[in-house]
């Protein structure tokens, strides 16, 4: 125990209770299982992709994406597997980081990069299918 | 970021072993975390030998023997011996059990004995738990009920009385939620195996009315979701209770509350 | 007396930081009669402090495993008249049965609200409380058959019953002191003021003022080398009693349960009895039918105690030295040992190896129950008795639980009926503090300051210089009791032993503490404690010396009968600390009831 005059003087209860519940957390639990479920097709679907233009040509694999079902299914990849990867960081950020400023900031982050990288996949998918 | 290292403080260093004269006896080494609040210093690990042939057959035997016979300084807590009240919770060879259970025997080589981990030490093997009991009481362990009591007992049939088993049972000697790498971690929010054991003992409770509020309060990405399946504290609980399915079976009940 | 020593020993004593609380009540120990007592308080709208040394689900409740006893006839015809009856009659009528009309009349009530607070009791199956059958319970004041009156929760009431109480009682405004050490009471001319307290986390003195001191610190098994008791059943209450220059009443009356795991010591529950369970000895046989021909295992403790020693002594004991009997369980359903067992399958596994569907657990009798204790009446208040009132009250003090002597178990306590005494008395004392008690009452200034005899025990202990440990002493004390007091006592051998503890109570005063810190000084702890202890086990060599006749747990083999006409008092026991002189007297045996709805049990031969 130390005797500094910072000492957290608040009772047991107190500190336990914090904040109190958010009421929430259901819905990311929930969705991070969705998704979770959702990339084991789309997984297998995705190396399904790699293998068949593996060693095809530039103009083959376009077309090959350019596939109406393929990119159905490769958006439906893109948008589940970026929302699994916001989903799991942000856990992994809560769980580790503990200063309330840097924690805001990396979740922010952790947002940007994965909205980013989401629309990133989802406009080039986009362009290939439309022949852009 | 959350503390991977222990503090500069609390870095083990040396030991005194406790060596006695007499050779005769079936000796086995007991290396002991000690750490004495008022001289300031890190802690130590000291070892101690223990005749097993004048000994108990448990683990809470021997730490006896050795307060009474060569180090009656060696603080630990200990109660009823037969692994009901939960006092002599301890690392044990790198497992958190109650020390009355833990037959020696079953231990290879030197017994290393440890506080639970990851709380504040109080001295020797005694760890605070203050936190630990006060989120016990932030989950209102109490039956409530809103209908006028019955003149007799509220009914429940057996089959629903059944759900308590692997609940009721659990001795809060947080062997689990000191095993629990999140409630490392976190435990100043997140809940941890034990208590949420308890939560859902109250919650499939059928005699209980106040089940979306329990859950009202249960849903938060701290309190309950930190549980990452791990598993641990199936694995570290004496009395053979299963933590994770009690909360996998909460966030069963916010899912289908939800959805 | 003993205040002036302290004084004269000039201590050091400014080196303690004291801080002062003031509380209408101040309950000691967290036990199950503790916590109920203290809800009850709170609920009364009093300010009530409950001090424990260990935290309260940790307290030796949690143990308790069979049941607990209310005639809810749930499961059989059942009436709290038979239960009163059975109740006198395991007492050997040496129960106060103004008392016991008082327990047995408020246990249904006491058992459904135990249900209401949430204990998770076992069920039959129209979803009533489950009851099982416990030694001594009968149907028909006596005649039989067997009742069925102990409430489980499988084979863990105890442990369920200790929770829930502590669960319900933070929903009250108690407070909680955890882990905090009663050393001595505060008195005042007769009157009780409060309670001093050292707090283990940091070793700062509390000192406790209290309209009312409720004493729930359980019993004193831990003077005996063999018990099922815990390591902290030391029964400070007790001996702060003694050490306030009051009295303690049938001290000499200790209970051996039948089963106690051989070795080990620790308890397996009558109601593997009541279950179907049966003792055998080394001839396979079912023995119990001999001694008593009609409740057979499931007899009265002391009946059964008796039967196995008597038994072992005649050379039909089991395993390489003759010395433990079998208890079988293997002949019963696998299925109901999983459902109404679990508990016990799982101690014998772990401290006699045994698989109860298999194998018979070895046991033993071994000391479990203090009948004894501050004598009380039904309301929980402490008695003091006077030349011309053997009933007055000490004003400011109670006693219930283990600790207490109400009495309701007079010599031997039927199973199941201490959890009831627990819920009833814990619950009769919250009720008359609320009756005698105004919330808030100002405390009057103490004439001296009331910690100095506390903390001149404290700080003596602790800076004393002496040839023997703690462990050592406590060692030589158990080992004397154990051999000199034990299921047969011999005229003999209680005159050695009285003589051996008088000298371990001399002894007692040269022990040296090597722990001097003032946290976490367990060293310390232990010594009071073997000091709570030595008294205890003093005035229970001594009660035992002076009863000549056998009742109920005091079986003595040179006075084999019970003696009604010499004997029918309870045993009541002073000591002088200073002097170490023990100072017997007697009270009478209340021979009247509650009320006019059942006529005093007349004594009659105890035949099971």
């Amino acid at each position: 125990m130390s005797n500094n005059s910072n000492h957290d003087m608040r009772t047991p209860l107190s500190k336990v209770r914090g904040l109190g519940s958010a009421k929430d957390g259901t819905s990311h639990f929930w969705r991070q299982r969705l998704t979770g479920l959702a990339n084991i097709p789309l997984a297998l679907f995705f190396i399904y992709c790699i293998a068949s233009v593996a060693g095809k040509s530039h103009a083959d694999t376009l077309a090959f994406v350019a596939n109406p079902i393929i990119a159905i299914l490769l958006l439906l990849f893109v948008l589940s597997g970026v929302y699994h990867m916001k989903l799991g960081m942000q856990v992994i950020i809560e769980d580790y980081i503990h200063g309330e400023k840097i924690k805001i900031l990396a979740l922010i982050l952790n947002l940007f990069f994965a909205a980013f990288i989401g629309m990133a996949c989802v406009f080039s998918i986009l362009k290939i299918s439309f022949g852009g | 970021m959350v503390e991977l290292a222990l503090p500069n403080n609390s870095v083990l260093k040396g030991g005194k072993d406790w060596a006695q004269a007499e050779a005769a006896g079936n000796y086995k080494s007991f290396k002991v975390y000690r750490w004495n609040p008022d001289d300031g210093k890190n802690p130590s690990l000291d070892t101690y030998h223990v005749d097993l042939d004048t000994c108990g057959p448990m683990v809470l035997d021997a730490i006896i023997k050795i307060k009474s016979e060569i180090d009656p300084t060696l603080t630990f807590r200990r109660s009823c011996r037969e692994g009901i009240c939960g006092s002599c919770a301890m690392n044990i060879d790198g497992t958190n059990t109650l020390a009355c259970t833990k037959a020696i025997a079953d231990v290879k080589g030197e017994v290393k004995i440890y506080p639970l981990p990851h709380l504040e030490v109080i001295k020797d093997l005694v760890p605070d738990l203050t936190n630990f009991y006060a989120q016990h009481a932030s989950i209102e362990p109490w039956l409530k009920t809103t209908t006028v009591e019955p003149e007799k007992e509220w009914l429940q049939s057996p089959k629903e009385r059944a759900k308590l088993d692997g609940l009721y049972e659990c001795i809060l000697c947080a062997c689990c939620a000191t095993s629990c790498p999140s409630y490392w971690w976190n435990g100043d929010r997140y809940l941890g195996p034990a208590i949420l054991l308890q939560s859902y003992r109250w919650l499939i409770d059928s005699r209980d009315e106040a089940t979306g509020e329990r859950l009202d309060d249960l849903e938060d990405p701290f309190r309950l979701y930190r549980c990452h399946t791990i598993m641990n504290c199936a694995k570290a609980c004496p009395k053979g209770l299963n933590p994770a399915k009690a909360i996998a079976s909460i966030k069963q009940m916010m899912v289908e509350r939800k959805y | 007396m003993a205040k002036s020593k302290a004084k004269a020993a000039n201590l050091n004593l400014d080196a303690y930081e004291i801080i002062e609380h003031e509380y209408d009540v101040v309950v000691v120990g967290a036990g199950g009669a503790g916590l109920r007592a203290t809800l009850g308080a709170a609920q009364a709208g009093l300010r009530t402090a409950c001090i424990s040394k260990v935290f309260p689900t940790r307290s030796h409740t949690v143990a308790a495993q069979g049941g607990v006893a209310a005639s809810l006839g749930n499961m059989s015809p059942d009436n709290w008249k038979w239960h009163m009856y059975d109740t006198v009659k395991g007492s050997d009528w040496l129960g106060d049965q103004d008392a016991i009309e008082y327990l047995c009349r408020n246990a249904p009530k006491a058992v459904y609200e135990l249900e209401h607070f949430g204990v998770p009791f076992s069920r039959t199956e129209d979803g009533k409380i489950y009851q099982r059958p416990f030694g001594g319970m009968m149907q028909n004041f006596g005649e039989g058959p067997e009742a069925q009156r102990t409430c489980a929760a499988a084979d863990r009431t105890g442990h369920a019953m200790l929770h829930t109480l502590y669960g319900q009682s933070l929903r009250y405004d108690a407070e909680f002191f955890i882990e905090y050490f009663a050393i001595d009471l505060i008195m005042e001319d007769g009157e009780c003021k409060g309670v001093v307290c050292i707090n283990m986390d940091d070793g700062k003195i509390h000192v406790f003022r209290s309209h009312v001191a409720m004493m729930a610190t359980g019993g004193y098994g831990r003077t005996f080398f063999s018990c099922t008791s815990a390591h902290t059943c030391t029964g400070d209450g007790n001996a702060m009693v003694l050490r306030a220059g009051l009295g303690l009443q049938d001290m000499e009356f200790v209970q051996f349960h039948p089963t106690g795991i051989y070795g080990a010591g620790c308890l397996i529950t009558e109601g593997s009895r009541g279950e179907g369970g049966i003792l055998i000895n080394s001839e396979g046989e079912r023995f119990m039918e001999r001694y008593a021909p009609s409740a057979k295992d499931l007899a009265s403790r002391d009946v059964v105690s008796r039967a196995m020693t008597i038994e072992i002594r005649e050379g039909r004991g089991v395993g390489p030295d003759k010395d433990h009997i079998y208890l079988h369980l293997d002949h019963l359903d696998p299925a109901l040992l999983a459902e109404r067992l679990p508990g016990i399958s799982e101690s014998a596994k772990i401290f006699a190896g045994v698989d109860v569907n298999k194998e018979p657990i070895p046991v033993l009798p071994t000391v479990h129950y203090n009948m004894g204790g501050i004598p009380t009446n039904y309301h929980g208040e402490v008695i003091n008795p006077t030349k011309d009132d053997a009933n007055a009250i000490v004003p400011g003090l109670m006693a219930i639980g283990e600790a207490a002597c109400v009495s309701v178990h007079g010599a031997n306590r039927l199973g199941s009926n201490s959890l009831i005494d627990l819920v009833v008395f814990g619950r009769a004392a919250g009720m008359r503090a609320g009756e005698t008690i105004k919330p808030n009452t100002p405390h009057a200034p103490l004439k001296e300051a009331g910690h100095e005899y506390a903390l001149g025990r404290l700080d003596h202990a602790r800076f004393k210089k002496g040839e023997f440990t703690t462990a050592e002493m406590r060692l030589r004390m158990q080992k004397t009791m154990q051999t000199n007091c034990a299921v047969f006592r011999d005229g003999p051998i209680l005159e050695e032993g009285v003589k051996l503890i008088n000298e371990i109570w001399q002894d007692a005063s040269e022990i040296s503490v090597t722990d001097k810190s003032l946290i976490w000084n367990s060293d310390l702890l232990e010594c009071l404690e073997f000091d709570n202890l030595i008294s205890q086990a003093v005035v229970t060599m001594e009660g035992a010396n002076n009863r000549k006749e056998s009742r109920g747990g005091h079986a003595r083999e040179d006075f084999p009968d019970r003696n009604d006409k010499q004997w029918m008092k309870h045993t009541f026991v002073t000591t002088d600390d200073v002097k170490k002189k023990v100072k017997i007297s007697y009270r009478p045996v209340h021979d009247f009831t509650m009320t006019d709805e059942i006529d005093y049990i007349k004594p009659k031969k105890r035949v099971y």
